[in-house]
C-alpha cells in the first residue's frame, strides 16, 4: 500500500487503446489516466466496453492498438513512432503485471483449496515462500478483510460476500500497487454487497490505487475520486464525481442512470 | 495375405451374417427401448413394491456382464425348461439387458423435466396419462435422444459377443472364413473397420437428428 | 457347491479385480497422453489421437481382443494371453478415459485460470495446481463408471483363454453340469464387486464434496 518507485507519476496511463474481437470493435481509442492512491470508477451501460478496458489493463485481453503504461513501464507492447507494435519479452510482461491485482465478478476462488490456501497459493508457488511465512502473510490478509476465522473453510462453505472478500485478500497477498475490480458486487445478493463495499472503502482510505468497474453508483459517487463514463467503447465523460454527476448532466448519462438503474439510485446522486 | 477373391466367393455368407447382425440389433433395440419405457413408467407411476422389484431387475442386469447373462440363459435355460436356439436366446438376452439401461435413460429423462411444467399441466386439469403423453414424453425426447443413440451403439457392439454362443452373425462368420484362409488377423481387421464405420454412421445420424430436433429444446430457466 | 469350489470362484473374482484395476490404471495413463495429444494444436498429434479414440470406442471389445491376441505373434511377440488381454482392455478404456478427461479439462471455468494468471502462476503451474486437480475431481464419477464398465467388459477376456471369473464359472459349469448355479454365483460376485466400487466412489465423492463449489 505504500507508494514505491515513482510516487509522483500516474499509476496507469491508457493511450489510444482499441480492442476488436473479429469484426466488432469494442474499444475505440481510449485515453485514460489513473492517479496514484485514488479510486477510479468506470461506469456505463452493458456493452459499453468498461469490462474489456479493465481486462486490457489486466492484460487478460490484449489491446489491438494503443499502449498502456503501468508506473511508467509499457504493458505487453511498445509502440514505435511509426505506430508499429512490438511485443515485449515474457519476463518484462510478468514484471509489469506483478504490480496489478484483480478481483473478478465471479470471485473465481479455486474450489479445491481453502480460503487460506487460495490466499497463499501465489506466495508459495510464485514467490516460493516457505509454508509458515506464506501462511502468516495469508492470515494477515484474511484479517484485513475480517475473515481470519474462516481460513480453513472451502469456497463452497462461504457466502458470496465472504468469497469475494477472500478473493480481495488473495489479490492483496502479492502486495500489488494497483487493484482492479470487475463488477465485484454484481453477482452478490443485495444484502451481501455492503460487506464487500466496506472492505473496498477501507482500502481506498488506506490509499490503495484502485480501478473499479461498477454499477454501484452510490459507491462510485462517494468513494471514487475520478469517474469515467463509457458509452459504445468511448470515454464520454471523465472527471471528479461532482463534475460528472453534477448538473447539467450529459443526456447519455441521464439516460443511463434512468434506464440501467432504478430511479431511487439516480436521485440519490 | 487375405485373398480377396475368396472373400468375394464367400460374399453371400457374409451378407447373410450381416443380415443376422443387423436384424438382431434393430429388433432387440426396439424391444429393449419399449421394455425400458414400460419399466420407467411403472417405476414412476406404479406402486412401491413394483418399483423395488423393477429396481432389482435394473441393478442386476446393469451390474453383471452381458456375457454372463447370455451364458446363464443359453446354458442354464434348458435346466428350467427354456431350450432355445441361439438366435432367440440372443434376442431375449439383448432385450432384457438393453431394457435395464433404457429404463434408466427414460427415468433420468422424466426427472429432468422441470416439476413446474408438470404442475402447470396439473393446474389446467390434465390427467396423469395426458401429462405423460402431452408433456413428459415430448419434453424428455430431446434430453434422452443422445443417450438413446449411445445405447444403440452399445447394443450394436454387444452383438459381437453373440458369436460366443454360435449365433451366425458377422464376427462368427468372418472369424470362421478368416481361420479357413489362415488370414484371421486380416479378416478381424476388416471386421473392425466395418463395425467402426457403422458406429461412426450412427453417431452422425444421431447428431443430425439432434440438430433437427433442437428447436424443441425447452427454454433455459 | 462345495466350499472348495466357492473358493475357486472367489480366487477367480480376485483375478478379475486385479486385471481390471491394472487395465484401468494403465488406461488412465494412456488416456492422459491421448487427451493431451487430442487437445494439441499440432495437427499430426491431434488427428491420430482423434482416430485412436474413435477406433477403440467404435469397435466391439471382443473384436479388439481377438485382433490384439492374434496380432502380437505376427510381430514376434509371444506374450501370455493375460498380457494381451490387459493390453486390449487398457487401450479400450484409454479411449474412453481420454474423452472423459477432455470433458473434465474443458469444464474447468476459465475464470479460475484467469485468477491464477493474475497472481502470476505460469502455464505449467496453472496446469499442475489448478487445472489438473479440478479436472480430476470433475472426472471422478466418470472414472468410477468406467471402472465398473471395465470390470464387466473383462468377462470377454475369457474368450482368449484367461482364467478369470467368467472363465472359471464356465469351466466349473461344464464339469459339474450345473450352469445355473455357477453363472448365478458369477453374476452375484460381479454385482458385489461393482457395488463395492460404486460405494467407494460415492464415499470419495462425498469427501470431496465439502470443497465443491
Amino acid at each position: 500500500m505504500t507508494e514505491v518507485s515513482t510516487p509522483t507519476g500516474p499509476a496507469i496511463v491508457v493511450k489510444g487503446v482499441s480492442k476488436r474481437f473479429g469484426d466488432l470493435e469494442v474499444l475505440h481509442g481510449i485515453d485514460l489516466r489513473i492517479d496514484r492512491g485514488t479510486t477510479t470508477c468506470l461506469i456505463g451501460p452493458s456493452g459499453s466496453g468498461k469490462s474489456t478496458l479493465l481486462r486490457c489493463i489486466a492484460f487478460l485481453e490484449e489491446a489491438t492498438a494503443g499502449t498502456i503504461l503501468v508506473d511508467g513501464a509499457p504493458l505487453g507492447f511498445t509502440e514505435g513512432p511509426d505506430g508499429a507494435r512490438t511485443r515485449l519479452p515474457a519476463p518484462s510482461i510478468r514484471a509489469v503485471r506483478a504490480k496489478i491485482g484483480m478481483v473478478f465478478q465471479q470471485f473465481n476462488l479455486w474450489p479445491h483449496m481453502t480460503a487460506l490456501g487460495n490466499v497463499c497459493e501465489a506466495l508459495r508457488t510464485v514467490r516460493r515462500l516457505p509454508r509458515k511465512e506464506a501462511e502468516e502473510r495469508g492470515m494477515a490478509q484474511l484479517r484485513k478483510v475480517g475473515l481470519e476465522n474462516r481460513a480453513g473453510h472451502y469456497p463452497s462453505q462461504l457466502s458470496g460476500g465472504q468469497q469475494q472478500r477472500v478473493a480481495i485478500a488473495r489479490a492483496l497477498a502479492l502486495e500489488p500497487e494497483i487493484l482492479l475490480f470487475d463488477e465485484p458486487t454484481s453477482s452478490l445478493d443485495p444484502e451481501l454487497t455492503g460487506e464487500v463495499l466496506n472492505v473496498m472503502r477501507a482500502l481506498a482510505e488506506d490509499g490503495m490505487s484502485m480501478v473499479v468497474v461498477t454499477h454501484e453508483i452510490g459507491f462510485a459517487a462517494t468513494v471514487g475520486r475520478h469517474i469515467a463514463f463509457l458509452d459504445h467503447g468511448r470515454v464520454l465523460l471523465d472527471g471528479p464525481p461532482e463534475e460528472v454527476f453534477g448538473a447539467p448532466r450529459h443526456p447519455r448519462l441521464e439516460q443511463f442512470l434512468e434506464t440501467y438503474l432504478d430511479r431511487g439510485a439516480a436521485t440519490l446522486v | 495375405m487375405l485373398d480377396f477373391g475368396l472373400i468375394i466367393k464367400q460374399m453371400p455368407a457374409i451378407l447373410a451374417a450381416f443380415g443376422v447382425t443387423f436384424g438382431i440389433w434393430i429388433v432387440s433395440m426396439l424391444l429393449a427401448a419399449a421394455l425400458g419405457f414400460l419399466v420407467a413408467v411403472a417405476r414412476r407411476f406404479g406402486p412401491k413394491p413394483l418399483d423395488w422389484l423393477l429396481r432389482a431387475y435394473v441393478e442386476v442386469f446393469r451390474g453383471t456382464p452381458f456375457l454372463v447373462q447370455l451364458f446363464l440363459l443359453y446354458f442354464g435355460g434348458p435346466y428350467v425348461g427354456l431350450s432355445l436356439e441361439p438366435i432367440p436366446v440372443a434376442l431375449l438376452a439383448m432385450t432384457v439387458y438393453g431394457g435395464a439401461y433404457f429404463s434408466e435413460i427414460f427415468r433420468a429423462g422424466f426427472e429432468a423435466v422441470p416439476r413446474g411444467h408438470v404442475e402447470a399441466a396439473e393446474c389446467v386439469g390434465l390427467t396423469r396419462a395426458q401429462i405423460l403423453r402431452r408433456i413428459l414424453v415430448p419434453e424428455m425426447t430431446m434430453l434422452v435422444l443422445p443417450l438413446c443413440v449411445n445405447m444403440a451403439i452399445v447394443l450394436l457392439k454387444e452383438t459381437a459377443v453373440l458369436s460366443i454362443i454360435t449365433v451366425p452373425e458377422l464376427t462368427l462368420v468372418i472369424g470362421v472364413i478368416g481361420s479357413q484362409q489362415y488370414a484371421f488377423v486380416e479378416s478381424m481387421f476388416l471386421l473392425a473397420l466395418f463395425y467402426w464405420l457403422l458406429v461412426e454412421l450412427c453417431g452422425v445420424l444421431g447428431r443430425w437428428s439432434e440438430a433437427k430436433l433442437s428447436r424443441f429444446r425447452f427454454a433455459p430457466s | 457347491m462345495t466350499p472348495r469350489l466357492f473358493e475357486l470362484m472367489l480366487w477367480a473374482a480376485g483375478a478379475t479385480v486385479l486385471i481390471s484395476a491394472v487395465s484401468i490404471l494403465i488406461g488412465l495413463a494412456i488416456g492422459f497422453l491421448v487427451c493431451a495429444a487430442r487437445v494439441s494444436r499440432t495437427r499430426w498429434l491431434s488427428t491420430p489421437a482423434a482416430v485412436f479414440v474413435s477406433f477403440f470406442r467404435g469397435v466391439p471389445l471382443l473384436v479388439q481382443l481377438l485382433l490384439i491376441y492374434n496380432l502380437l505373434p505376427g510381430f514376434g511377440l509371444y506374450v501370455p494371453s493375460v498380457v494381451a488381454a490387459i493390453a486390449g482392455l487398457s487401450l479400450c478404456t484409454a479411449a474412453y478415459q481420454a474423452e472423459n478427461l477432455r470433458g473434465g479439462f474443458m469444464s474447468v471455468p476459465k475464470g479460475l485460470l484467469e485468477a491464477a494468471d493474475m497472481v502470476g502462476l505460469s502455464p505449467w503451474q496453472q496446469m499442475r495446481r489448478i487445472r489438473a486437480p479440478i479436472a480430476l475431481r470433475l472426472t471422478l464419477p466418470a472414472l468410477i463408471n468406467e471402472a465398473i464398465l471395465i470390470l464387466k467388459a473383462s468377462s470377454l477376456i475369457s474368450v482368449v483363454g484367461v482364467v478369470e471369473l467368467t472363465r472359471m464359472a464356465q469351466n466349473l459349469a461344464a464339469s459339474t453340469y450345473r450352469p445355473l448355479l455357477f453363472y448365478s454365483v458369477a453374476g452375484g460376485l460381479y454385482l458385489v464387486i461393482n457395488w463395492l466400487v460404486a460405494g467407494g466412489g460415492s464415499l470419495a465423492e462425498r469427501m470431496l464434496k465439502k470443497e465443491r463449489a
